[in-house]
């Protein structure tokens, strides 16, 4: 027993003792000793992976880190109910933890886990967000009808449906041969232009709206609704613009070539704010807090895969729309993409394991 | 036991340190301190620096590789490639690193799952990406407010937007908006060493239970911290003034002589330490000495 002093009776001790004192055994202390060398092994791998990465570590060395980190995990539970060695308790929780980032830290890197998520994550995130997806189109449907009717009775809705810097000159004021010469039939510009056009286009405009559409899901989904709606309105008013100078075949040709990309990417955008706000608003049997931690992470892919298709949807736009010159050829081509996304959305990545 | 441990915590380290608590997948619960904002935003402040001149670099390189030379061209080439790099970067190191971006490194803090489970890659891109609406977006639009003739609009929406960037001060564990989606808390490492048993030695005074029942875990762990202290002026006479207080508590009749007061303690706390582990393994634990073991005080 971890006793005081055997054999000295209770209360008859009250002075220096210098004759043999027994020494005491400390359960806690002969706990510690018989365990302690496999602390310090285990912290001489941590300090190790800490210093560089896990690959520092020999394969013996790496198949020990598991059982060592456990059975340290185990002292810590020992610890607690019979040491009161604050210095222990202490240095075992710091070390358990330590141990615990390495042993259950991110194990791929950046471009391995991109590849997963164009093989699997993006697509399944897809097919599991339908009726967001539905309800986000839907948004813009109705932000596009109405701006499309509006637009059409007087132009001068125009102006305030779309930002000066993204109508670029066209406007009520626009004649049927500018429209045509300036916008849809313009000649490329070549590749230096272009290329910082698309820059600046992507990301002052799409990708903000992309990112804002899906972060402020948070707040209940109210701006994402108003976001994709918005995106609608403008697009309505393009429409009907066109529409009154009898240019609409010709404009949403020229639209579709990588507007079909980057209107299903504003989509998904848009779901994976809703999907945010579901998660916000009916929390089910989580805090809300919770709930929101642990589906967040789904609509966050979500919102990447459509950020890559913004990415895409410029590079189309900025280097095939002005070259492709001919109506049926960019229905075609934009009929393609579409084709390759919906194939893609619905195909990719069924069979893989989760 | 937990508890007189957190106690003393507190009496050394201060009420400024804020602990969370985190259960492993193995179901043991471990404690962990939330990063300060000060960490947080030097942290944040020294990846900015290191991204701003990747940026600068790559933009320089571009240029001249493509051999552009006009402003405007310049200006949209280096949003792109910020945009493009710090994204990049942040997910990369916080995914390669386990949690940690240089400038977390440097300042000892880390990005964990807040419940306990590993830190996937989609949590990783999912608190960076929201970076860009608490951050860069405000910034963007409060810069080109100021810098256009038209503020009003660009202002009013950069200040609404300030109000995402603030969220971590609204919450117990310190949440950007980023977190909260994510699931992540960003946690301060620091490393404890294992010091020597200080119940290991050779006692030479011995106490008996009924003078070892006058204090508890509390005071125990406060007295292993004032063994531990260095050597000094101030550490001896403090160390003399609680041979004192111990001597009249536990109506110890003998003097204790100056030298002999380390001795004295670390006897003193061995005894108590044993005598409190046994009670304790015998089910009756005690955190302190107000602790009478009534369920009425215990609670």
């Amino acid at each position: 027993m971890s006793v005081v002093a055997e054999g000295t009776p209770a209360g008859e001790a009250s002075g220096p003792v210098p004759a043999a004192v027994p020494r005491l055994i400390l359960r806690s202390s002969e706990f510690r000793k018989g365990r302690e060398a496999s602390w310090r092994e285990l912290e001489g791998f941590i300090k190790e992976v800490e210093r560089r990465d896990l690959l520092a570590l020999s394969v013996e060395e790496l198949q020990r880190l598991p059982l060592l980190y456990r059975s340290t995990l185990s002292s810590l539970s020992v610890a607690r109910s019979i040491a009161l060695d604050r210095n222990l308790l202490l240095y075992l929780e710091n070390l358990c933890f330590r141990a615990f980032l390495i042993v259950y830290g991110p194990r791929v890197g950046i471009w391995r886990s991109a590849a997963d998520f164009f093989r699997r994550g993006f697509p399944a995130a897809v097919r599991g967000a339908r009726w967001h997806i539905l309800l986000s189109a839907f948004c813009l449907l109705v932000g596009l009808v109405a701006g499309f009717v509006l637009t059409l009775g007087d132009e001068s809705w125009f102006v305030s449906f779309v930002p000066a810097d993204m109508a670029g000159g066209r406007g009520p004021a626009s004649s049927r041969t500018e429209l045509l010469n300036d916008e849809i039939f313009a000649p490329w510009d070549g590749f230096a232009k272009t290329i910082t056009g698309m820059a600046t286009f992507l990301f002052q405009n799409n990708t903000t709206v992309g990112i804002l559409a899906f972060s402020l899901g948070i707040a209940a989904g109210v701006p994402t609704a108003l976001l994709t709606a918005y995106q609608g309105l403008s697009l309505g008013a393009f429409i009907a613009l066109h529409w009154n100078r009898d240019l609409t075949i010709d404009f949403i040709g020229w639209l579709s070539i990588h507007g079909v990309t980057e209107l299903t990417a504003i989509t998904l955008c848009g779901a994976a704010g809703f999907m945010l706000a579901e998660r916000v608003l009916f929390p089910g049997r989580h805090a809300r807090l919770d709930n929101l931690a642990l589906h967040g992470r789904e609509a966050a892919r979500l919102a990447v895969g459509a950020i890559f298709m913004l990415f895409v949807a410029a590079l189309i736009e900025g280097c095939l729309r002005q070259l492709v010159a001919s109506t049926p050829l960019r229905f075609a081509i934009g009929g393609a993409t579409g084709m390759l996304w919906l194939a893609y959305f619905l195909l990719a990545g069924r069979r893989a394991k989760p | 036991m937990t508890s007189a441990t957190e106690r003393a915590s507190l009496l050394f380290e201060g009420a400024v340190r804020r602990k969370e608590s985190i259960v492993s997948p193995e179901g043991v619960p471990m404690s962990v301190e939330v990063a300060s904002y000060g960490d947080r935003l030097a942290a944040f402040f020294l990846d900015s620096l290191f991204w701003t001149v990747a940026t600068v670099l790559a933009v320089i390189g571009i240029m001249l590789a493509f051999g552009f030379s006009r402003h405007a061209m310049a200006l949209s080439l280096a949003i792109f490639a910020g945009f493009l790099l710090r994204n990049l970067y942040m997910i990369h190191f916080e995914l390669v690193w386990r949690g940690a971006t240089p400038g977390k490194r440097l300042m000892g803090i880390k990005v964990i799952d807040r419940h306990g489970g590993p830190l996937l890659p989609g949590a990783v891109i999912a608190r960076n990406l929201t970076r860009e609406i608490e951050y860069f977006l405000p910034m963007g639009l409060l810069s080109e407010g100021a810098a256009r003739g038209a503020p009003l609009l660009a202002l009013c929406l950069g200040l609404w937007m300030l109000l995402f960037t603030l969220l971590p001060l609204f919450n117990r564990q310190r949440l950007r908006a980023g977190d909260l989606i994510a699931g992540t808390m960003v946690v301060v490492l620091p490393r404890r060493l294992l010091l020597d048993d200080l119940a290991e030695h050779q006692a030479r005074f011995v106490f008996a239970d009924r003078q070892l029942r006058a204090y508890g875990a509390f005071e125990l762990q406060v007295l292993e911290e004032l063994l531990r202290r260095g050597a000094g002026k101030d550490v001896a006479r403090l160390r003399r003034d609680v041979a004192d207080k111990i001597c009249r508590k536990i109506a110890w009749t003998e003097p204790v002589a100056d030298p002999e007061v380390e001795q004295f303690l670390r006897d003193f706390y061995a005894a108590e330490r044993a005598f409190l582990e046994r009670e304790q393994l015998y089910g009756r634990p005690k955190a302190s000495k107000e602790d009478t073991g009534k369920p009425a005080s215990s609670g």
